[in-house]
């Protein structure tokens, strides 16, 4: 007989860096669940272990240095700790700095949950030769203390033994608190039984916990309290009570309770850890001697840069090949075996081309977050903000802003995705809105294309490199314009630690590039296909059956004229086709959208043909290259440039001022279907993502006019 | 004097931090309130953040908000004096 086994619910808490989630993995082996939390874009992760008959499901909160939260990661930490959603909180500390993490843990007591302080990283306290009374400690902060280390496996079984005795109760250790001065100790005392007088908040929450809060003004605590009948009295005794704390002249009694943590923290360490006499340089020390020091500092942090840039976009692009041909062996086939029509078209052309489009960014994506889960988990992403933050401070920006805008030279999806680095939404959404101007790899086929058939061949890398450099200006006027405007003052501060380095876990950084991989496959694959058949249904409907007859009846006469020499034949009927393709194309919705815009896109030097495929190039940029090959008349192959070059230097509509006019536009205006959808997703706010689309437009056309006009002026 | 002007090397004291802003919060939550005691490490290749050890971590503030603590000099480095006699 199988009997169900009972499930403990543990939370693991605890400083970020205190090697929190390699106990994680430590605890739960390969078991894991990765999800989201409910509302907001953090991830959740949860682990499950079996252990002495019973189950035990670990959730592993975001890294949290105190209960005061900021970030959407902290607030998810905090709200599953005040609701004590689980059976067992294991405090996870730093036991190298305890003094700095005994300060949560204070407050953790306070909340007055089951709970067991896992003191961490125990190989390097004793490698050290850091001394740590755990007896004296376990005395001073009443609850078991487990020395652990997740890195050697160390103590794992005991941590789990401890658990169950708490979850059990068979608790040996006396209870105690942070002991607070007397005049807070009374509020607490007095404010806490008026809580115990309301079941349903007593119930779920710490009654201690809320009265300190109460006293700190914190806002979860007054608007959770404010609505309830008890209010009237608590309210009243808060009131009385803050007067009385704060009559003495001492500042806030906010402040007071901070200070009585941080003394308990300092006492209990004073009490409990002897540290070596002397201090010794550690191996973080020493790297960063090299790393970040006045002279090095810089080219290494390029270097790092350069590197990343280099395995997301070098290393993926062999893969990005085998994707392409895999789709292009798939159209072959679907052309091979169905037949020519409306069915092949948008099998190939719609379905295959957008599933093709999303999937060919996988490799990319995940070797980018590679290297961002390397560099974070080691540590040294925190000193490459720290030597990079000056800059980006000065324009507006946070120093993480740095990554997701070189990544943006690559393709503008992994680098919207790698902004959640950045914790202010102010800072995210500023850094999203201009790393689109960062000019993509998709976009270099149009620039060459360009460049190829209007200016001299020397010249061609002088311009790309003013093109890009053009890009990172405008980007930098944007971000200056946001942080000064709608995203003023909403400024992440750069209080920031710089880990000890570690070498991660290889499973770490796997999952985490699974995820991010994951994410993006299962949420843009969705919105990118349809969108990509919305874009491919209005460049083929409607169909006009008189164009097609007018062509067919041509070709006819082509077939049976005899006096044209037969190996004549396939070219000429190639051009018909193409004719026919151009013509149907013009007639298209697309068509009927270039017409409809031509007016708004005239003053930038372009004609309808022009606009359309600015219109397709939604889809992705490279397909303006195609669409143009399309209705200039040379067929939907993008691999005959050079006769589109020479087809595009016959064109009256291509003077130099419109062709430099439609480059900047092409780097500026709305980013990829792809791109524009992750913004969405990453944004979370339809408002945003409307805005962003305006903006990036209006931008386009300001800019491509002022070139437009101003080399119409340096030429006459 | 104001925390921004120390220099690498220097350990000091916390004697008060501008009050009510989340700056302020937030260093307390990491340790650095009226009392703690700390070294300057360096500042950044261009000047700013500054690196500061405090209890066995490292922690980097802008100089603009350094510049919202008051401290009290303890030591300077022994190096940084001998530079300064042969100057």
């Amino acid at each position: 007989m199988v009997k169900k086994k009972i499930q403990i619910a543990v939370a693991l808490a605890g400083n970020p860096n205190s090697g929190k989630t390699s106990l994680f993995n430590a605890l739960s082996g390969a078991h894991l669940k990765v999800g989201n939390w409910p509302g907001v874009t953090v991830e959740k992760f949860e682990g499950f272990a079996d252990y002495g008959g019973y189950s035990i499901k670990i959730t592993d909160l975001p890294g949290i240095y105190s209960m005061e939260a900021y970030t959407p990661e902290e607030k998810v930490a905090r709200d599953f700790l005040m609701e004590r959603m689980s059976d067992v909180v294991v405090n996870v500390v730093d036991g190298t700095s305890l003094e700095r993490s005994l300060y949560l843990t204070s407050q953790l007591m306070d909340m007055e949950a089951p709970l067991v302080v896992a003191v961490n990283m125990y190989d390097e306290v004793e490698h050290e030769g850091i001394k740590i009374d755990v007896k004296q400690l376990q005395k001073l902060i009443g609850c078991h203390v487990v020395p652990v280390s997740a890195v050697k496996k160390s103590g794992i079984e005991a941590l789990f033994d401890h658990i169950i005795r708490v979850y059990e109760k068979k608790i040996e250790v006396l209870k105690n608190k942070t002991e607070y001065r007397e005049q807070i100790e009374t509020a607490v005392d007095e404010m806490s039984q008026v809580i115990s007088t309301d079941p349903e908040i007593s119930g779920k929450y710490s009654a201690r916990w809320l009265s300190i809060r109460l006293l700190e003004s914190d806002q979860t605590a007054y608007t959770l309290l404010k609505e309830r009948a008890i209010w009237i009295r608590l309210g009243r005794i808060a009131e009385e009570k803050l007067r009385l704390i704060e009559a003495d002249g001492q500042g806030a009694a906010k402040g007071k309770i901070t200070a009585d943590r941080h003394a308990f923290a300092r006492g209990a360490v004073k009490e409990t850890v002897r540290l070596p006499r002397e201090e010794k340089a550690t191996i973080t020390d020493i790297i960063d001697s090299f790393v970040i020091n006045r002279f090095v500092g810089i080219p290494f942090f390029l270097f790092v840069m350069w590197l990343l840039f280099q395995m997301t976009f070098t290393l993926g692009e062999e893969p990005m090949k085998w994707i392409a041909s895999f789709f292009a062996l798939l159209s072959a086939s679907a052309v091979k075996f169905i037949p020519a029509g409306l069915g092949r078209s948008i099998i190939v052309d719609g379905i295959l081309a957008g599933v093709g489009g999303v999937v060919v960014f996988v490799p990319n994506i995940l070797l980018l977050f590679l290297g961002l889960s390397f560099l974070e988990g080691t540590g040294y992403m925190a000193r490459a903000a720290f030597v990079a933050d000056k800059f980006f401070h000065k324009i507006g920006l946070h120093g993480k802003s740095f990554i997701p805008m070189v990544t943006g030279f690559g393709c503008s999806v992994p680098a919207l995705m790698a902004c959640r680095t950045l914790k202010n939404r102010g800072d995210r959404l500023a850094t999203m809105m201009v790393i689109p101007f960062m000019s993509c790899g998709a976009k270099l086929p149009v620039y060459i294309l360009l460049i190829g058939a209007f200016l001299p061949q020397k010249s061609a890398g002088t311009m790309l490199f003013a093109i890009y450099l053009f890009g990172v200006l405008v980007a930098i006027g944007a971000a200056k314009l946001f942080k000064s405007t709608i995203f003023k003052g909403e400024s992440e501060p750069f209080v920031m630690e710089l880990p000890v380095y570690r070498m991660p876990g290889f499973q770490y950084i796997l999952v985490q590039m699974w995820i991010k991989a994951w994410m993006y496959i299962k949420k843009a694959g969705t919105t990118i296909l349809a969108a990509s058949v919305i874009i491919w249904a209005l460049s083929n409907f409607p169909v006009d059956k008189g164009i097609n007859l007018t062509y067919e009846s041509r070709a006819k006469a082509v077939m049976s004229d005899n006096s044209i020499k037969p190996y004549d034949k396939p070219a000429l009927l190639t051009s018909i086709e193409n004719e026919r393709l151009s013509e149907q194309l013009k007639n298209s919705y697309a068509g009927m959208i270039g017409r409809g815009i031509e007016p708004v896109i005239k003053p930038l030097g372009f004609d309808w043909r022009i606009g359309v495929s600015l219109v397709a190039g939604i889809a992705a940029k490279e397909i303006v290259v195609s669409t143009m090959s399309t209705i200039f008349s040379l067929g939907g192959s993008d691999k005959n440039t050079e006769a589109l070059k020479e087809r595009l230097r016959q064109d009256k509509v291509f003077t130099i001022p419109a062709v430099l006019s439609m480059i900047i536009f092409v780097l500026l205006y709305v980013p990829c279907i792809a791109a524009t959808t992750i913004f969405h997703k990453e944004a979370g706010e339809l408002k945003i993502t409307l805005f962003y689309i305006g903006f990036s437009m209006a931008t386009a056309w300001l800019m491509a006019f002022l070139v437009y006009r101003a080399t119409l002026i340096f030429i006459h | 004097m104001k925390m921004s002007e120390l220099k690498s090397g220097d350990r000091a004291e916390v004697l008060s931090i501008v009050q009510g802003t989340e700056v302020a919060r937030r260093l307390a939550d990491m340790g650095l309130t009226m009392g703690a005691r700390f070294k300057v490490i360096r500042k950044a290749p261009l000047g700013d953040p500054m690196e500061i050890k405090i209890d066995r971590f490292l922690l980097a503030l802008r100089l603009e908000e350094a510049g919202q603590i008051e401290v009290k000099l303890l030591e300077k480095p022994a190096r940084a004096v001998k530079v300064k006699q042969n100057g």
